[in-house]
């Protein structure tokens, strides 16, 4: 047998905002990091404004500025603390921007972070359910050549998503998975751990877009906030203080008539004096997810409601999947963790539901009456990584091993293998 | 790639940015034991197929459970009790009343340790050290009989050139070699890759390695050797342990290299080297395929430029085939 199929394979699902990875069995990943590579681009400029430079010079500095980066939270406080350091988001909305930053990225995740030998263990990595084939050649590529895994499989996030909910409840690979990450929101129906392709819906609106109206609504108040840190503060105060409401008017007059109980404080740090600064958390606490459900307070591009996108995505499948997909509405990334973010989004859902209902009813004049829709969104506590979670668990089923590119036929056939990827038992 | 002037540029600047072999995910995980109980119960392995577990519960919070289980030896080297020589010595002078070392250990792993984080000591500083060197463990275990040995060396009390080779494991079924004499101790690494492409950078590295020391001036630093066959000092050592397809490198330790301080450095050093030469290969090989990525696109980019001169009629059709290579336009095309 294979001697890696022993070891835990490794789980990583690269997102927009951040990375999460670790090994096949566990419950969570060793590590979250922040997508992200800061890179010394100094040696270039040097280099070029030296009188002296030749082509070698130019040549060591390039190598220099290529061997000289970090990633996650180090890279975030290098590029901070110095002028030297640039930033560079190798995943942007859900898709590879950047392949040098993503191999870089790469590297440091398995040498630095996971400390494992590549060769030693089969991967499981994630991609958005819109990424193009050529994209998974591109992976395939970096991980053969370079890391010389001995296997990989890629797995579409919200398939991996559905997997973990699977395994908390019951057998139920067919479902909608509603994934609300840092850059991009899918609502994507599964059928038997198949993705219905033609019936995807995806939302311009994601975390990062919560985050840059929160920093808004907080700058137009006029909060006393370094700039240069406002928007930190303000992701931070969103993933601590806001919550969804079920009314926005009464929520308005909650917080106006006890404020004392709604508005909270944050306080800070500034960046450049190193002196203490406090703000007030007040409105933006619900309006922040309310983007959700109102996207109009936000975009005037983009208006239609997540609920009314997701309902529309299940009428757009197949007719006899439908009660099935309505049945099983499955939360994944960390978008939704706002407190009660489900029970608006079930609720407004079952809203639009039992109106056509009823609608129908009344054009059919009263006579049939059709058995009322169960419409449940689930949420489960590792939510904010149940696609890592799902990865996890698959890549331990011994049928994962099987469905696997292994670098054997990668070195027969090319990278055009990785393009197309199994369904394997154990998701369904 | 077989140009040894990539390999040095390749390597030098490793060398600045250095690379520490304690392992990450402990030290995550006893910052955040300390920083609030958490309940954890986890598996993984690293670098040389050594595996872990880590168990914590909510009920006793402070007391951590650590298992390791070491890479398999090969016959000829010596174990106790499922660990090096000295082991047990090793990790009662490192860690002292912070752990407890379990008998027997978990089902499955040579060592069990019993973690009390209220035993670490108030000093922050000394903490930090003493967390480090937890997250070091496998280097503090696999490390033990090179230690024992050096500090022989150090204390200049070995008693006569038996000039018997001692084999210590390092990777699966794999050992490497010393030989203890009174004034010196030679230690000779035979190297092996499994892809044919690490199998060229690393020899080019080492070569490169042993060279670098040679012009750098690092007189204080141990005499290196590289050559492509078994030195001398493997004579009557088992078959398998002469073939190596990186070839041979050999330190030569004098007692000045293991006075006092030196003694932990050298023995971290000598016992990751492996490791250490490994990441460099993992990660020329990364650095210069960017590099011939970078230098595709460029080359497409000139096609690019250089097609609107030849046809401009049949455009789509010609941007069609170089799809695959530019993979923005890539996606545009297929979304
Ligand atoms: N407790 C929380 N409450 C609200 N938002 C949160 C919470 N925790 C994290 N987030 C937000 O979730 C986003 C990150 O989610 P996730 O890790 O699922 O995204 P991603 O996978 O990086 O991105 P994508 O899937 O879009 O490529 C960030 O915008 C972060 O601010
Ligand atoms: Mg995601």
């Amino acid at each position: 047998m294979d001697p890696a199929a022993s070891r835990p394979a490794v789980v990583i699902d690269n997102g927009s905002g951040y990375t999460k990875m670790g090994f096949a069995g566990n419950v969570e990943p060793c590590f979250i990091v922040p997508t992200v590579v800061a890179v010394n681009e100094s040696f270039l400029n040097q280099s070029r404004s030296s009188s002296k430079a030749n082509w070698l010079s130019q040549y060591n500095a390039g190598v220099m500025a290529d061997l000289d980066f970090f990633i996650g939270e180090e890279a975030l406080a290098r590029s901070r603390s110095s002028s030297t350091y640039n930033l560079s988001y190798p995943i942007r909305h859900g898709q590879v921007d950047n392949w040098d930053a993503m191999e870089r990225f790469w590297q440091h995740c398995i040498f630095n972070y996971l400390r494992c030998d590549p060769e030693d263990h089969y991967f499981l990595l994630t991609e958005s359910p819109l990424t193009a084939p050529e994209s998974r050649e591109y992976t395939g590529e970096i991980m053969f050549e370079t890391f010389n895994v001995p296997g990989l499989y890629i797995a579409v996030n919200s398939v991996l998503a559905l997997a973990a909910g699977y395994t908390t409840s019951k057998c139920e690979m067919t479902g909608v998975v509603v994934d609300v990450g840092d850059g991009a929101t899918h609502v994507v129906p599964v059928a038997d751990g198949y993705v219905i392709g033609s019936s995807i819906k995806s939302i311009p609106i994601a975390g990062k877009d919560i985050t840059l109206f929160i920093q808004r609504l907080m700058r137009e108040r006029g909060e006393n906030i370094p700039p240069e840190d406002s928007f930190d503060v303000a992701r931070k105060v969103k993933e601590t203080y806001c919550y969804t409401c079920s009314d926005i008017v009464k929520e308005f007059n909650k917080h106006d008539k006890e404020p004392s109980k709604y508005i909270k404080h944050w306080r800070g740090i500034k960046p450049k004096t190193g002196a203490p600064y406090s703000c007030d958390v007040g409105y933006e606490r619900f309006l922040g997810p309310e983007v959700f459900f109102n996207p109009e307070i936000y975009s005037t591009e983009f208006t239609t409601p997540l609920p009314a996108v997701i309902d529309k995505c299940i009428q757009s499948a197949p007719i006899d999947t439908r009660r099935a997909l309505y049945k099983n509405i499955v939360l994944s990334g960390g978008s939704t963790m706002f407190k009660d973010f489900h029970r608006r989004l079930q609720r407004d859902i079952k809203k639009i539901v039992d109106a056509r209902v009823l609608a129908s009813e009344a054009r059919l004049g009263g006579e049939i009456k059709s058995q009322p829709v169960e419409v449940n969104v689930v949420s489960h506590p590792i939510q904010r990584f149940a696609v890592w979670f799902g990865g996890s668990v698959l890549a331990s089923t011994p049928e994962f091993f099987a469905a696997c590119h292994t670098k054997a036929e990668y070195e027969e056939y090319g990278a055009s293998i990785c393009r197309t990827n199994p369904v394997f038992k154990g998701m369904y | 790639m077989r140009d040894k002037s990539i390999i040095k540029q390749v390597s030098e600047p490793y060398k600045r940015f250095g690379y520490t072999f304690d392992s990450t995910t402990i030290r995550l995980i006893l910052l955040r034991s300390l920083d609030k109980g958490v309940e954890l119960d986890y598996h993984w392995v690293e670098f040389d197929d050594v595996r872990y577990h880590i168990q914590v519960s909510m009920k006793n919070p402070q007391h951590l459970l650590v298992s390791v289980s070491l890479p398999t030896p090969p016959p000829e080297t010596v174990f106790m009790g499922g660990l090096p020589f000295g082991a047990i010595e090793a990790i009662k002078s490192a860690y002292g009343v912070l752990v407890q070392i379990l008998d027997p250990p978990r089902d499955g792993f040579n060592l069990t340790l019993k973690l009390n984080l209220s035993k670490l000591p108030p000093d922050e500083e000394y903490k930090q050290a003493l967390l480090v060197k937890v997250a070091s463990v496998r280097e503090v275990v696999l490390g033990a009989p090179l230690r024992v040995i050096l500090k022989h060396l150090a204390s200049r009390t070995v008693s006569s050139n038996i000039d018997q080779l001692v084999a210590l494991v390092h990777r699966p079924k794999e050992s490497f070699f010393l030989v203890p004499q009174v004034d010196k101790v030679t230690v000779v690494f035979p190297m092996r890759f499994n892809d044919s492409i690490d199998i060229v950078l690393a020899t080019s590295f080492l070569q490169e390695f042993v060279e670098a020391r040679r012009t750098a001036g690092l007189h204080n630093a141990p005499s290196c050797l590289w050559s492509s066959t078994p030195p001398l000092e493997l004579e009557g050592a088992p078959a398998e342990a002469l073939s190596a397809n990186a070839g041979f490198v050999t330190f030569v330790i004098f007692p000045r290299h293991v006075e006092g301080k030196k003694l932990d450095r050298t023995v971290s050093s000598l016992s990751t080297f492996h490791a250490y030469v490994s990441y460099h290969v993992k990660c020329s090989e990364g650095f210069m395929h960017t590099r011939m990525r970078r230098r595709v696109e460029s080359l497409i980019q000139a096609l690019g430029r250089a097609k609107p001169d030849m046809e401009n009629g049949k455009k789509g059709v010609q941007s069609r085939s170089f799809k695959r290579l530019s993979l923005k336009d890539g996606r545009t095309n297929s979304n």
